[in-house]
Parts: structure tokens; sequence; C-alpha cells
């Protein structure tokens, strides 16, 4: 990974350009431990681009002094792909919402688990679509406490008779692909995103953090107040490595375990296998294009 | 009738049909091999069912000493492996040819003026593989295919009075690791399928080819082939793609030559991936290049637009298919202009560029990747299934003419003076950093976006920011433009002249040939570039006309509408969409026909 040459501070990751989020958005907490996170590992920020799709959190890479791709809604993992692929000394960053990674772009997700470049794709998950303003997103979903039928969960804007799909368990998801590195945050647990966020991006690999970042304008469902009452740290005991209990931890019914659930160490990425290929078949171009042309005699 | 008249006339249409993976197209190549061997040019086109086992393919050479220009109108020779192919694409065999087929098969119903000649292809492999019986190992007898395609090569070179020797040599080498049986069971075939056929021929005549001394060295090779050789020799070292039938030989071709390059290849999980892929590579400053078809295509619309938006360098080549949706995926088509040139939603700038032959397919992906760069934006590479598997011999391009040409980058004074990623300049051309550049720090964007990236849509800034992307342009349609088109036939005043695109140059400049040698004035003007469209070039040449014929191989007439919205020249369209490309003979009657008028 490419390091600055002096010990940056989170203020030197601090773009001039100021969010565009509402007040009192997830977003903003992420941003914050995103900046601690970088200082801590002191990446040298011309030597990093962080690439996004299009959401509300997608706004994030002008928000920081790296280099920056704000590309098309879903595309970001592609992106991403080709751009660490093509130059693998840089620090590569890809970042956005739920809709982006779990529902637009979610084809790509399988096949970045498949490729495993070093890549941390930091999702802030705030259940609902914000910048299209509030419609049912993937990881919508009921409240875990109303199973009580006088709840009446939050409606909305595109299910105004309620939900008519099941939410997606994206955690559940990424270690099913295999995912090399799978790990959830909460906004308001700083301390902790930030070390999850650290983590991550000193992960080896595709590293996938969920991050709660709750909207308070659209959804009134999953507020800092309830995940504050339902997320749990994952247990001290939990090994990482063994993938059928990350899996079980994942499917828990009665809270959201927050910390690392899954970790393939060591696990194959494209971007040895292409650093291989190159190692074992570069020629100089002239003669090789000029021999490839005999293959034709 | 002396030799150097003989040589001249050494022009003949082989048509090959049979089931689809029984061995037709194989036998075809190795025809062009041998024909290749004796000194010919070749020029060949195929065309497939979408079956992998099934179905029937059409296998066409045309092999003549001088470079063909297409494929030839009716054939001469059909050599027909099934009475499905002989139906199908009988009609193209001229009134008096000949007919080669295999009477193990079927029995065509005989037809004045057709010469015809059955042959038991398959029993008389079988015979030959019986002959080696225990001469091989019982596995290898297991494994071993009856010969039918030596027997078919044999009866196919006797009937174009072709000699043997280099077909044997061809065997030899092929053959000679695995046993002197299995050599002289392949030449028996050979010699069997020849001697077959001439007990038949008697003293009847047959075409002739004869072979020709070669001086020059020559390659055989397709457009899709050198499509992708213009662009490792553009400096492409990424290339990520989705399967599609007809550009997925690109991909495999890449994938075993690129890493000799140093270069990357991904095969994505959908063409949305494939064109993000890219666009991240080319970001990080490695150019890069994707290439479908048109439903592929169509997917990667929105991210073409981005790179039109956010400046990034790109080629993206349309190997075009047949019909809409599905459509005909192993047919040809141009029906893919309006994609290239009207395919985004709003509007960004792009280039589009048609490859004309197959050697033109190496050079004009070179010129998209050095007019990508240049003018940082995408660039639309047009090709065709006709012109993608077409196999021509060619003189190897002369690489000491490669001019690669890099995105112009911020000096490390200007990055030090406050970088502008988008500035605004006269070209409308702004120095674009690379990540990992000291101070070049940029956000790149598809939200619209002030000089340094930031977002704004003021109304001043939309319009100021819409000029600056379209005035690159502008600046290429001044400056550069008149270089991608190609005259050829009669300069002066013309009686006829024809403006075209893409793979259809060689057909429409045989037509010409053969109009021009009977008097008429002929001339055509054939694009390379589509957008910008070179106007200038064309209201020139337009001027000259008498008549106009505009031929494109599209239903509605995509060039035609093209032509209407860039210039006022009156003209007389000629459009089909059928899956297979013009014949010299149908631009011919066009040409008379409006010659006349």
């Amino acid at each position: 990974m490419a390091t600055a040459p002096i010990q940056l501070t989170p203020k030197d990751y601090k773009s001039d350009l100021k969010p565009i989020w509402c007040a009192g958005c997830g977003d903003f907490g992420v941003l914050s431990a995103l900046y601690k996170a970088l200082s801590i590992c002191n990446y040298d920020p011309e030597q990093t681009a962080i690439v996004s799709g299009i959401g509300c959190s997608s706004r994030l890479p002008g928000f920081v002094t790296t280099y920056g791709f704000h590309g098309v809604h879903g595309r970001a993992l592609p992106i991403a792909t080709g751009l660490k692929s093509s130059r693998p000394e840089l620090n590569v960053v890809v970042v956005g919402g739920d809709g982006d990674g779990y529902s637009i772009g979610a084809g790509h997700f399988p096949h970045c688990a498949r490729r495993n470049p070093d890549i941390t794709y930091l999702i802030m998950n705030n259940n609902t679509y914000g910048l299209t303003k509030g419609q049912v997103s993937p990881t919508s979903m009921i409240p875990l406490a109303s199973n009580d039928p006088k709840i009446d969960p939050k409606r909305w804007k595109t299910t105004p008779y309620g939900m008519t799909e099941d939410s997606l368990n994206p955690l559940a998801q990424a270690i099913a692909w295999d995912v090399s590195f799978v790990a959830r945050a909460f906004s308001y647990k700083p301390n902790q995103l930030t070390d999850l966020l650290v983590q991550a991006l000193q992960h080896k690999g595709f590293a996938l953090l969920d991050v709660f970042s709750p909207c308070p304008t659209f959804n009134s469902d999953q507020t800092e107040d309830y995940y504050k009452e339902h997320v749990f740290d994952v247990p001290e005991d939990h090994d990482p490595t063994d993938r059928v209990k990350a899996f079980a931890l994942s499917l828990c019914m009665d809270g959201y375990p927050i910390g690392v659930l899954y970790k393939h160490e060591n696990k194959p990425s494209l971007l040895d296998e292409q650093a291989w290929l190159r190692q074992r078949f570069t020629q100089e171009p002239s003669a090789a294009l000029e021999a490839l042309f005999h293959t034709f005699d | 009738m002396t030799l150097q008249t003989e040589l001249a006339q050494t022009d003949v249409v082989l048509r090959l049909v049979g089931e689809s993976g029984e061995g037709t197209v194989s036998l075809g190549d190795l025809a062009v091999k041998m024909f290749v061997m004796m000194g010919l040019d070749i020029y060949t086109f195929q065309t497939f069912p979408a079956e992998i086992k099934g179905g029937t393919v059409m296998y066409q050479i045309r092999a003549r000493s001088g470079v063909p220009l297409s494929h030839g109108d009716a054939a001469d020779v059909l050599i027909a492996l099934n009475d499905e192919g002989f139906d199908l694409f009988g009609e193209g065999l001229r009134e008096d040819g000949i007919l080669l087929y295999d009477s193990d098969v079927f029995t065509p119903t005989p037809c004045p003026g057709r010469t015809d000649y059955g042959l038991p292809i398959s029993a008389l492999a079988r015979i030959q593989k019986e002959a080696v019986r225990h001469e091989v190992t019982p596995e290898q007898l297991k494994r071993l295919p009856a010969p039918k395609n030596m027997v078919g090569l044999g009866a196919l070179l006797r009937l174009v009075n072709a000699p043997l020797q280099p077909a044997e040599q061809y065997i030899r080498d092929l053959f000679g690791r695995k046993g002197e049986a299995i050599v002289q069971m392949n030449i028996c075939a050979l010699h069997t399928g020849a001697d077959r056929v001439a007990e038949q021929i008697g003293s009847k005549r047959t075409p002739r080819l004869f072979p020709v001394p070669r001086t020059e060295p020559i390659i055989t090779i397709n457009g899709n082939q050198m499509l992708a050789m213009g662009a490792i020799a553009a400096g492409m070292r990424f290339y990520a793609g989705y399967p599609i039938t007809p550009a997925s030989e690109i991909m495999e071709f890449l994938a075993k030559e690129l890493p000799r390059f140093g270069g990357n290849l991904i095969q994505a999980e959908d063409e949305m991936a494939a064109i993000g892929m890219c666009l991240g590579a080319s970001y990080a400053g490695v150019k890069s290049m994707t290439a479908s078809a048109g439903p592929g295509i169509s997917l990667m619309v929105e991210q073409i637009n981005l790179a039109g938006q956010a400046e990034i360098p790109l080629v993206v080549a349309d190997i075009q298919r047949g019909g809409a949706s599905t459509g005909m995926p192993t047919k040809t088509s141009q029906g893919d202009l309006n994609l290239a040139l009207y395919g985004v939603h709003n509007e960004s700038p792009r280039i589009v560029l048609a490859a004309a032959s197959v050697e033109d397919c190496f050079w004009t992906t070179l010129e998209a990747f050095n007019l990508a760069e240049a003018y940082q934006c995408p660039v639309l590479l047009l090709s065709d299934q006709a012109l993608a598997t077409r196999k021509c011999t060619l003189p190897p391009p002369d690489l000491s003419q490669v001019k690669v040409v890099n995105r112009l980058t911020p000096t490390p004074e200007e990055r030090a003076a406050g970088y502008k990623r988008y500035a605004d300049t006269p070209t409308g051309i702004s120095p674009m950093s690379v990540p990992g550049m000291e101070k070049g720090v940029y956000v790149s964007t598809g939200i619209e976006h002030d000089e340094e990236g930031n977002p704004g849509y003021t109304p001043e800034l939309a319009s100021k920011m819409k000029a600056k992307r379209f005035r690159k342009l502008e600046t290429l349609r001044r400056e550069r433009a008149h270089e991608f088109v190609r005259l050829w036939g009669d300069t002066g005043d013309l009686d006829v002249g024809i403006i075209a695109f893409g793979s259809t140059e060689g057909v429409i400049r045989e037509a010409t040939d053969r109009a021009r040698a009977e008097g008429y004035k002929v001339g055509h003007l054939h694009l390379r570039m589509l957008n910008p469209l070179p106007v200038e070039s064309v209201q020139e040449f337009a001027a000259r006309c008498r008549q106009i014929l505009v031929p494109e191989l599209n239903f509605t007439g995509q060039l035609a509408g093209w032509l209407r919205v860039n210039t006022d020249i009156r003209f007389h369209p000629f459009h089909k969409d059928e899956g297979i490309p013009f014949l010299p003979n149908e631009i011919y009657r066009q040409i008379t026909m409006l010659a006349g008028q």
C-alpha cells in the first residue's frame, strides 16, 4: 500500500467541498471515521483513489483529498477493479449506498468476490433510497420488534400498502460468496467504525464493510435509536475464519452483530494471477508484435 | 493463350456448404492454406448457423493471383456436403458451374448447364481409415477420425487443377509426429479424392488455379485478429469484455496475447462491468478497450456517455451482427450506425469510426486509440460479422508507420499552479492527470461540473462546460476529419459517385472498377470517420457527381439519414438488411442503372 512520506492527520484528507448531506445523516460519521482511518493507515492521498456510484453517499469522493471517480449508478466495483488491475500499487476504496451496491450493482458483487482484488468496499447502508427521496430499498426491512401486530412498520413511497418483497441480508450473501473480509459497523459507534475501517483497508483482498448509516429524513424505522437498541458486538470468542459460524452469526434473527464476521486470509487474487502472467510472458513489445504477425504467415 | 494471360485469369470462387460442426469450416481453412501456399491471394466469406451443432454453414473462398476485393459473385465450384446446404446455398452457383456433392449423403436433381460430380466422401474416408487398422494402436484407432477432409480437399484441389504437393507437405507437417501410418492414410485420402474426381472429369473443362511465385511476405488474417493487433500496436494494455458473437474472438485472441505485452484482460460478468473496468483502467492511465456486438453495446451505452461527460479516453468496438434484439447473431449487418452515433441520453461528444477492410481494421483501430487519447472521449469503432470473420492475404502492416498518440497530461508547473482537470481551452482539450501524479488530484465525474471537477449546475456553467466538451469534436472536424475518407475510382466529373462506410469498401471498389472498365465515369468516397462527419469532403465529392448512390447494409438507411442531418446533398439510397454482404453485381447494377438516368 502506498503511504505518505510524512505522517498525515485526518484533516489532511478533508477537501474544501462541504458535504451535501442532511443534518443528522449517518454518513457524516462515516466520513469522519474515513478521514481518521486513512490517516491511521497514512495513505498517500495522491496514491489513493476513491470510486463511487450514484446516491447520497456516492458523493463522498469529492469530500476527500484523494483522487476520485464518481461514476454511474451501480458500476463502482467494475470501475475500481479495472483501476486496481491496471495500477495495483494504488490504494483503491469503493464507497456507496445500499441501492448502489445491493440493488443496481448487485450483479458485480459475487464476481468481485471471485476476483478478490485488494479493494475496500465501504457501504453506507441506510435501508432506503435517500437521494430519490424515500423509496423501498433491498435492505429496507420490517423492524425487529414489529412481530407485534399493533406496530405498523414504515410504508415506503413505493410500498404504500406495505412491503411486498423480503429484505436482503448482505452479510450472509457476502459470506456465501466468500468475500474475503466481511464486517459490519454502525456510524454512531465512531471508534469501533474507525477501527473496523482500518482493518478493512489493511486487509489484503476484497473487503466489505457494511455500515448502518441511518437516514434521518426518509427512514423513520431504522433510526439511530433503533440501531443503538438492536446492535451487539460480535462475541469475543467468535472465530471469523470459521465460515459456517460466520454464516450462522450473519443470520442472527434478534439483533445485528457489529464487528468482523468473516475473514478468508490468503485467498488467491486476480491481481496476483495477473502479475504472475505478466512476469511469465512479458516481452519487448515491438519485437513481440512483429513475432505475433509472423504467426499468421 | 500465353501463360501471362492465363495467370491474369486465375480467379476462382469456391463455395463449401455442410452441416455445422461437421468439418466444413476446417475443410475451408485447409483449402485457404493450400491456395496461400500456391502463392495466391484469398478473400473469404463465412456465414454460420447460430447453433453449435447442426444447421448449415457456408464458407466461400475466392482465390486469385492479385488481391481480390470481394468474395465474388456466383461461385464457380460448389462443394455440398449435405442436401440442406445445397438447397440453401445452391443458388449461389453460376449456371454453368461445377457441383461436387457427397453422394453418400444425397443426390441432387441434375440441372442443365451444371456439371455434377458425385463422390462418396464418407465411404472413401472410411476405407482409408480401415486400411491402417493394423498399423496403429487400438487406442489411436479409437480416436482416429476418418479423413473426410482430405478426401474432400483432394477432390477440391483437382477440380481447380491445383497441385497436390503443398497439401502433401502440409499433411506431413501436421501429422508427422503421429507416425507414418497416419501420414500415409491422409495422403492416400487426398489422392483418392483427387483421382476419383479426375476419373469423372475426363476431358471436361474445369477452372484453373496456377501457382504463382510469391516474393513478398504475406499473412492470412481476419478482421477480428487485425483489430486486436491494431489495439496492441496502439498501446492498449487493458481489455475487458463479455462473450458475444461475433466479437468473442477478439477477447480470446487477446487473452492469449496481451500478457506478452504486459497487459491485463478480464472476462467480465456482463457488458456493464466490462466497460466499467475499461473506464477504471483508462482513468488510471492505461489504454483500454472493450468489444461487443449490438446487444452488448446497448448495455454499455450509459457508460459510453459517462466517458464522454467525464472525458475519459476509451475504445468500444462494435462487431455488428444481423437483426434487432437477438436477431441473427451469426449474420452480418451495418445496422448499429445509429446506435454508435445516437446511442446516448442527452448529448456527449464521441467519435465514430468504421473499419473498411481487413487491413484497415489494424489502422483504424490504431487511429481509434490515438483519437480517444488526443480528444479524451469514447471512440466507437464499427466492424461487422462479415469483416470480422473475413480472411484475407495481405502484407504484414509496416510497423514503422505506427504512430502512437498519448493523452495530454499536465506539466508539474501546471499542476503546482492550481490544477484544473476540466480547464476550458480553445481546443476544448484539457490536460488529464492520472492517479499518482503530484498535485494532480481531481474527481472524475459524470455529474455536471466546473473546470476543477466540482459539481455545479448553474445555467452559465452548464452551457460553458458542454460547449467545452463539444469543442473537441469541432477541433477534430476542422483539423483532421478529411484524413478519414478514402477516394477510389475516377477523378473529375462523375456519372455516378458512391458514398459508403465500413466493410463494403472492397465490394464497391470491385463494382466501380467493373463499371469503369465499360466506360462509365464512377468514383467512390469511403468514410472511415462517421462522427464528426467529414462534411467538407462529402460536399466536395458530391459536387463532382451527377448521381450519388449511398449503399449500406441496414433496413432504414442509417448513413442516408446521417448525411441528410449533416449535408444538403441529394442521393439515391440503396439499403437492405438480409444478413449477408453485398455482391459486386448488385452494386454494379445500381451504378449502371443510375448512370442511365
